[in-house]
Parts: structure tokens; C-alpha cells; sequence
């Protein structure tokens, strides 16, 4: 495949796909309800009512505030290229990628904090001092999770990982993968701003962290913003999707030539399937008062060691 | 304790500082004594005999034969259906009175309000600043006063001291100033949070931003224009307001509404008092974002309002009441319906509760989180299931049964801890309580009249008239004038008493925290600004 048409597709499937996932995550929440619940397109409708809409900025901003938007959706959709969607795609590897998307995640979150302390609203600061706390603590975690990956695949591309747990069935029956899946899906729900962590729905500002930071931003800065988050959350779940649940053994078992449309058809299926196990985890928790959320990062840093000393000390 | 004990009690106590006495509407108990005696005599009720100050008011009488302004200090006594009201006058050409603040902390904000409603000085108030009016208010324009023009608009004056907070100071402490405008669809209200980091230090609300004036609307307005007006005190205890209205009317008519009226009443009441606490417990778990108990609560709030709709048709049950009974017998023929109603509510309710009460988070989430301790509540003379959940056990329908109440059988709940799980369970054990009184008002209620008509009132004639809200009690005094009109209404509702029990509560709370601290207590902002 022309490498150039892969690189394409790469971005395509990622920017497209990942507002389609907060549809389905709110679809099950709602199911949980008793409700309908909102179009499963609704974030693209309103990405697009915001693009078209009128950018409000503040007078007390710097120009921190005007340059962030462009920043994080340039950082992450960045990363987003580094995380390839399918063994099919090998868009963009080298060694090292892995460090290098985790620390362009962490510029935009850097410039986010920034942006929601330029504004000088309440509401901004505790946003920001309230997400540089959170994201602290689980940085370790996310870094250990993923260089023991790493060591067992022997290099620290994503793509290199991904091959190496290609090869090897259902990985979560090994006690290195389900420690580290379990390490890696706390770090996806607090990243994405999820409950138990923060409340993704909710009005009061007083309880906010993502949205308290984004709280000032309107128009085609907020639909940056928002779209962002939402590809985020598409590169924690393909990482999820692709070390973890690596089915495609089975697609090759299935029908040996297996084409880039049924791989790409599996990844939309264990897309959807980690999109309603974060569902799930919404539905059965409520959010932990903000003095909790260390404990939950604890967890998932304690669940990463484990897995990461289980190995060196008898392998997978 | 009868009312004659208790005045024997004052007269063997206090000799010589009575003046005046009377016993009216069978169990108020009014005692006309000296300004300066109220701080004396008031401590003795409330320290030595456990009244409860329960509301506290100011009366322009300088058109009466006194010529002065009035003050009515009403004392609630435990244990017995009592209310004893001391009665003192005040001469305009001196116009301050003792301040009782510094024994009874309840009075500190009756007596600001007075202060600025009509001018007349509390001395010796710890607090004196403004209350119910803004700093934006000219000084010296007294709007309670009879010879303010409640259609006239003061000018709006530019102050320096734009508010008047208290101003907390230490490395790392700042503000947060809150409101009034909020993010959901709710009344307006500013809070200033001092804070360290996110642990509260200190709290203020500032209320009366949807101040109405309806007690300067009421005087001199026929009897059952009122009505209306009382009505619309806070949309979400529109019964509760209109039969306390109501029953103050008809104690001053002198008129006993028939039986059936009575078991309406409560029946009524208690549809009202469900609506309010499911709303409450769906409020407390979009809170702390437990998606499947706010829907489930808000679905069963719905189903209440719409029972409630198609008994009375009207989902806030306005115009229902009238004074002297109902405005029509709304019960005949919608027995069954309501019967039915409530075996599903009570079901699906039962259900909910199980399922939450499985969820540890949940509980982690509302124990020990916003304690009002027991001695704060006492002292502020915290009301309704916000008491009842710090270890104030007072219900009105319990200690000084009106309509029906005294005839049903019920408990109300009593929990010690304070915190946002004991008003959560006080609110859902009240909702299984409310169920059952209906069903028992229903089997109970005779046939017959509804109504007994109210056609004159005597002028200058006085009464309480109380009632228990979702959110407590709720006392109103009225002062007929004449020709069938209202000379002084004074409505103190449930929020008034419990809004600084808010601030003392969230304290030492993580600011995250204060909303659902906030929504266990739901107190209205249109019932406390009036």
C-alpha cells in the first residue's frame, strides 16, 4: 500500500471516528436510563454548529488564550498519526514514537492548564490546578504500562508493540496484559475526564475539571477543543483497542486474506466494545470526591507495577 | 405544660414585668412586656424551659392607639402545644430595641432584617450589617414602614463597599466568588467562598435578589387577594404557604373547616411534600453523578405531579385551597387513582433504594460529607428534615397538629449525624411516610362539605398560622385590618431559618463538595427573599 494513501487513512479514521465515540458511550448511558438519549452523531452536529458560530475572547486573555486551541488539536492530532488504527496502516513508526505521544498529550494538556489560568475566572484556575494534580499522578502509571509493553515487545514503537502482541491470541489471559489493561483503562477513564474522575455532563462549575478549563472558549475555539478531547480519548482506546485485544490472529484464522476493510471492520468493533465498557464503568460509579482520585491513580499505578515486576520476575 | 402554668411560671419568675396578657386561637399565648425585659425573659424560655425561637417580627402600629412600632418575638415551646409571643413596643422617636443575638443566635437575622425593613436599631447586635437589603439601597428609606410607597422605586446609590463580606486572611487563602447567576436554570443567589487550596474556611450567601415585597403587596389588599399572593411565595410549596394563609384566616374568622376539608388538606400537602423530596434525592444524585438514581427519582417525580394533575388539575396545586376549606371537593371519585398512583410510586421507590443502597460509592460519596452538628442546628433553630437529620426532632404535624395530622398515625424520622446521608434518608423515609398518610387520609376522611364559607373578618384581630413544608415550618402571622383586608402578613418559611445553617455546614468541605451540600438542603431562594 502507497504509504502516503495509509498516512491518509490513519488521520481519516481517527479525526472521523472519534466523535462518533461519545455517541456511543452516551447512547448505553442513556439505555441505562430509560432514555433514547441524544443522535448518535449529536457531537458532530454541534462540532459543526460551533465551527460556523462566532469566536467570543475575553479582553483579560493573553494570547496564550487565542494560540491553545490550535496548539492541543495540533498536538493530538499529531499523536493521533503515531498511533496506527491497524497492523494494515503502518503509518508513521519509529523508535521511541510511544514516549513521543504521551509527551504531545502532555503539551496540550500543558498549554490547556495555561489557557484556563489566562482567563482569570474563577472557574479556570480550579479547573486548572484540579487537572495538573490529577495528571501528575497518573503519569508514572501510564509510563511504566507502557514501557513494560515495551520491554516484552523489545522496542518502544507503537507499531512494534502492536506486531508483537499480534502474534499471540488472547492476550488477556496472561497476568502481565490483564494487570496492565486494568493499569491502562484507569488511566483512559481519568484522561478522558470520565466518572468516577470528573462528570462529563455536568453544569456545576464548582465540580469541574476538563470543562472548567474549557469553560471560557466559545465558538470554532471550543469545537477545536472539543474535538481534541474527543481524539484523545480515540488514542488512549486504540492503544487499549490494539495491545490488548490484538483479534486480528482470529480475523486471520477466520479468512487468511484478510483485507484492510475487515481489519478495519474489527477495529470499529473493539472500538465500540472499550467505548461501552467505559459506559459500563459510568453507569456502576458515581464520582469520588476529589481527595479520592489520588487512591484511583494509586490503583492503576499498583496494577502497572505489578504487571511490570511480574514480568521481569517470570516473564509473560 | 399549659398555657396558664407557663404564665404562672413568668408571672412567679419575672413579678411586675408583665403587663398584659391573653391566651387567643387556643394555643397562642401573647405576653405584652417591657423592650427592655425581652433579652431577660427571652433566655429563659429558650435556656431553661427549651423553647424554640421560631420567628420574630416588626409590626408598624403607629396609626394604633400605641403609636408605636411593634415587635413580636415568637417562642415555640417543646413538648406541648404552646406558642408563647412577646409583644413590645417600640416609640418612633427612639427607635431601637435590645438585641437578644448573642444568647439566641437564631434572632440574628430576624433582627437585621428588622433593622433594614424598618429602621429600627438592634443594640448590642454582633452583626450589624445589611441583610435583606442590598448595599445598593439608599440609607434611611424604610420600605416596610406605612409611609413607604411600595409603588415608588427608590434610586439605585453607588457605594464604595460594593459588599461587605468577612474578609479571610493567610498565605495561600482566596476567594471564590459564586453567582448570582448560575449555570443551571436556578434563582439567583451569590456565594463567597473563602478558601485554602480547595478546603472552605468560610462561606456567605448573599440573598434577596428576587425579593418581591410581598408583605408590603399584602397590607391593605382584601383577604382573599392574599390568598393569591401567598400562593406564590416559592412556586415548589404552594400548598404549604396557602394553608398556613389559610388556617390564620380561619382562626381569626373563627371558623372550623369540615372534617373532610381537613384529610383533603393533608392529603394535598403530603402529594406536595413527595414531589419536593423526590425532586431533592434525584438533585443529590445528579450531584454526585449517579446517572440511573436522578432518572429513576426524576421519573417518579413525574408521575407525582402527574397524580397531582389529574386530581387537582394544576401540577402545583394552585388554587386548591381557599379559605374556610377547599375550592371544591377535588377526592370524590379519584380514590382509586391516586391509590393506584402510589402502589406504583411505592414499588419503583423501593426498588431504587435497594439498588443504591448497594452501591458503596455512593455511600462513600454522601457519608460524613457537609455536618451540620446537632448544637448549630439547636442554636439556629435549623427546621424540617435538615433538622431532623442533625438531631432536631420537630415536625409541626407532630408537635402543634393542625387540619387532620392529629388524627393519623405516623412517625417522623430521627437521625443524629447531620451529614448529607441522613437528609438524604430523612427525604426518603419521609417520602414512604407521606405515602402512607394519604392512604390513611383517604380511608379516614368522611363525607360531606368541603368548605365552610369565610364572609367577615373582625379588623385588628390576630393569628399563626403554620404548616409543615417539604422544607419545614412554615409560620405566618396575620394582622387583620378593616373591611376584610391584611394589615401586617409576616411569612417566615423554612429556607429563611435554614440558609445560614448552609454555610455552616459546608465548612471545612472541599469546594467541589458544596453543591451536593447545597442540594441536600435545596433550600428555596423565593421563599427566603419574599
Amino acid at each position: 500500500m502507497n504509504y502516503l494513501a495509509s498516512f491518509g487513512l490513519q488521520i481519516l479514521v481517527m479525526v472521523a471516528l472519534a466523535p462518533l465515540v461519545n455517541g456511543i458511550i452516551k447512547k448505553v448511558k442513556a439505555f441505562s436510563q430509560k432514555r433514547k438519549g441524544p443522535p448518535l452523531l449529536q457531537l458532530y452536529y454541534d462540532l459543526w454548529k460551533l465551527f460556523k458560530k462566532d469566536t467570543v475572547v475575553s479582553e483579560t486573555t493573553s494570547w496564550i488564550f487565542r494560540i491553545t486551541p490550535y496548539i492541543v488539536a495540533g498536538a493530538v492530532v499529531l499523536a493521533a498519526l503515531l498511533v496506527p488504527v491497524n497492523l494494515n496502516l503502518p503509518s508513521f513508526h519509529f523508535a521511541g514514537d510511544v514516549i513521543l505521544v504521551i509527551y504531545l498529550l502532555g503539551m496540550a494538556r500543558f498549554f490547556m492548564v495555561l489557557s484556563g489560568l489566562d482567563s482569570g475566572s474563577t472557574f479556570g484556575g480550579m479547573g486548572s490546578s484540579r487537572e495538573v494534580m490529577i495528571s501528575v499522578l497518573l503519569e508514572p502509571s501510564l509510563l511504566i504500562s507502557m514501557f513494560t509493553i515495551g520491554l516484552i515487545a523489545g522496542s518502544t514503537s507503537v507499531y512494534s508493540m502492536m506486531i508483537s502482541s499480534a502474534g499471540t491470541g488472547f492476550l488477556l489471559f496472561q497476568p502481565v496484559y490483564l494487570l496492565l489493561f486494568l493499569a491502562v483503562f484507569i488511566i483512559l477513564i481519568a484522561e478522558t475526564s470520565r466518572i468516577p474522575v470528573d462528570d462529563p455532563a455536568t453544569h456545576l462549575e464548582l465540580t469541574m475539571v476538563h470543562e472548567a478549563m474549557i469553560l471560557e472558549y466559545s465558538g470554532k475555539h471550543l469545537a477545536l477543543m472539543e474535538w481534541a478531547a474527543c481524539i484523545k480519548q480515540l488514542i488512549f482506546i486504540t492503544l487499549l483497542a490494539n495491545i490488548f485485544l490484538p483479534l486480528e490472529s482470529f480475523l486471520a484464522f477466520a479468512s487468511p486474506n484478510s483485507t484492510l476493510m475487515s481489519s478495519l471492520l474489527l477495529y470499529l468493533a473493539k472500538v465500540i466494545f472499550i467505548a461501552v465498557l467505559v459506559a459500563v464503568t459510568e453507569i456502576s460509579t458515581v464520582k469520588l470526591r476529589l481527595f479520592s482520585v489520588p487512591n484511583l491513580a494509586a490503583l492503576s499505578f499498583i496494577l502497572a507495577f505489578l504487571g511490570f515486576f511480574q514480568y521481569l520476575l517470570v516473564g509473560r | 405544660m399549659s398555657s396558664q402554668n407557663f404564665l404562672d411560671l413568668l408571672k412567679q419568675r419575672f413579678p411586675g414585668e408583665i403587663h398584659r396578657s391573653a391566651l387567643i386561637n387556643d394555643n397562642e399565648l401573647y405576653v405584652e412586656i417591657y423592650q427592655e425585659k425581652v433579652p431577660e425573659l427571652s433566655r429563659f424560655l429558650v435556656e431553661e424551659k427549651s423553647c424554640a425561637l421560631v420567628s420574630l417580627f416588626a409590626a408598624d402600629e403607629r396609626a394604633n392607639p400605641s403609636g408605636c412600632f411593634a415587635i413580636y418575638y415568637v417562642f415555640g415551646v417543646t413538648g406541648a402545644n404552646l406558642f408563647i409571643v412577646f409583644k413590645t413596643l417600640i416609640p418612633e422617636t427612639k427607635p431601637v430595641f435590645q438585641s437578644i443575638a448573642c444568647h439566641i443566635p437564631a434572632a440574628q437575622l430576624y433582627e437585621r432584617e428588622i433593622q433594614d425593613l424598618f429602621g429600627l436599631e438592634p443594640q448590642g447586635h454582633p452583626d450589624p450589617r445589611r441583610f435583606a437589603l442590598h448595599n445598593n439601597w439608599p440609607p434611611g428609606v424604610y420600605p416596610m414602614r406605612r409611609d413607604f410607597d411600595g409603588r415608588q422605586k427608590p434610586p439605585f446609590v453607588v457605594t464604595e463597599k460594593a459588599d461587605q463580606f468577612t474578609r479571610v486572611q493567610g498565605a495561600g487563602v482566596y476567594e471564590i466568588p459564586v453567582g448570582p447567576v448560575h449555570a443551571g436554570i436556578i434563582e439567583p443567589g451569590h456565594f463567597r467562598f473563602s478558601v485554602a487550596g480547595e478546603p472552605i474556611i468560610n462561606l456567605e450567601a448573599q440573598l434577596f435578589y428576587v425579593t418581591k415585597g410581598i408583605e408590603k403587596l399584602c397590607e391593605g389588599q382584601s383577604i382573599e387577594k392574599c390568598f393569591y399572593f401567598a400562593e406564590r411565595i416559592s412556586g415548589d410549596e404552594t400548598f404549604a404557604n396557602s394553608l398556613a394563609y389559610c388556617q390564620a384566616i380561619e382562626k381569626i374568622a373563627g371558623i372550623i373547616p369540615p372534617e373532610r376539608a381537613n384529610f383533603s388538606r393533608v392529603i394535598f400537602a403530603e402529594q406536595e411534600r413527595l414531589v419536593s423530596h423526590l425532586g431533592d434525592l434525584a438533585g443529590i444524585c445528579v450531584d454526585i453523578a449517579h446517572g440511573f438514581g436522578a432518572s429513576q427519582f426524576r421519573m417518579l417525580r413525574g408521575w407525582t405531579y402527574q397524580m397531582i394533575e389529574e386530581v387537582s388539575n394544576s401540577r402545583f396545586l394552585r388554587s386548591v385551597n381557599k379559605p374556610g376549606g377547599l375550592r371544591k371537593d377535588f377526592i370524590t371519585g379519584n380514590e382509586k387513582r391516586i391509590l393506584e398512583y402510589l402502589n406504583r410510586i411505592r414499588k419503583e421507590l423501593t426498588e431504587t433504594r435497594n439498588i443504591i443502597k448497594s452501591n458503596s460509592l455512593f455511600a462513600d460519596r454522601v457519608e460524613h460529607t457537609g455536618i451540620l452538628s446537632n448544637q448549630i442546628a439547636k442554636d439556629l433553630n435549623v427546621v424540617g428534615p435538615a433538622g431532623r437529620a442533625s438531631g432536631v426532632h420537630k415536625d409541626l404535624r407532630k408537635d402543634h397538629p393542625y387540619s387532620a395530622y392529629g388524627k393519623l398515625s405516623f412517625d417522623i424520622p430521627r437521625h443524629q449525624n447531620g451529614d448529607v446521608n441522613c437528609r438524604y434518608q430523612v427525604k426518603l423515609e419521609e417520602c414512604f411516610i407521606s405515602m402512607d398518610l394519604i392512604i390513611q387520609s383517604l380511608e379516614a376522611m368522611p363525607p360531606g362539605k368541603v368548605r365552610e364559607p369565610v364572609t367577615e373578618v373582625e379588623a385588628y384581630r390576630f393569628a399563626l398560622g403554620y404548616s409543615e413544608a417539604p422544607r419545614g415550618e412554615n409560620i405566618h402571622w396575620i394582622m387583620t385590618g378593616p373591611d376584610n383586608t391584611v394589615y401586617r402578613y409576616k411569612v417566615r418559611t423554612p429556607s429563611f431559618c435554614n440558609w445560614p445553617a448552609l454555610c455552616h455546614a459546608v465548612k471545612g468541605n472541599v469546594v467541589p463538595d458544596f453543591p451536593l451540600i447545597n442540594k441536600s438542603f435545596n433550600l428555596s431562594y423565593a421563599g427566603n427573599d419574599l
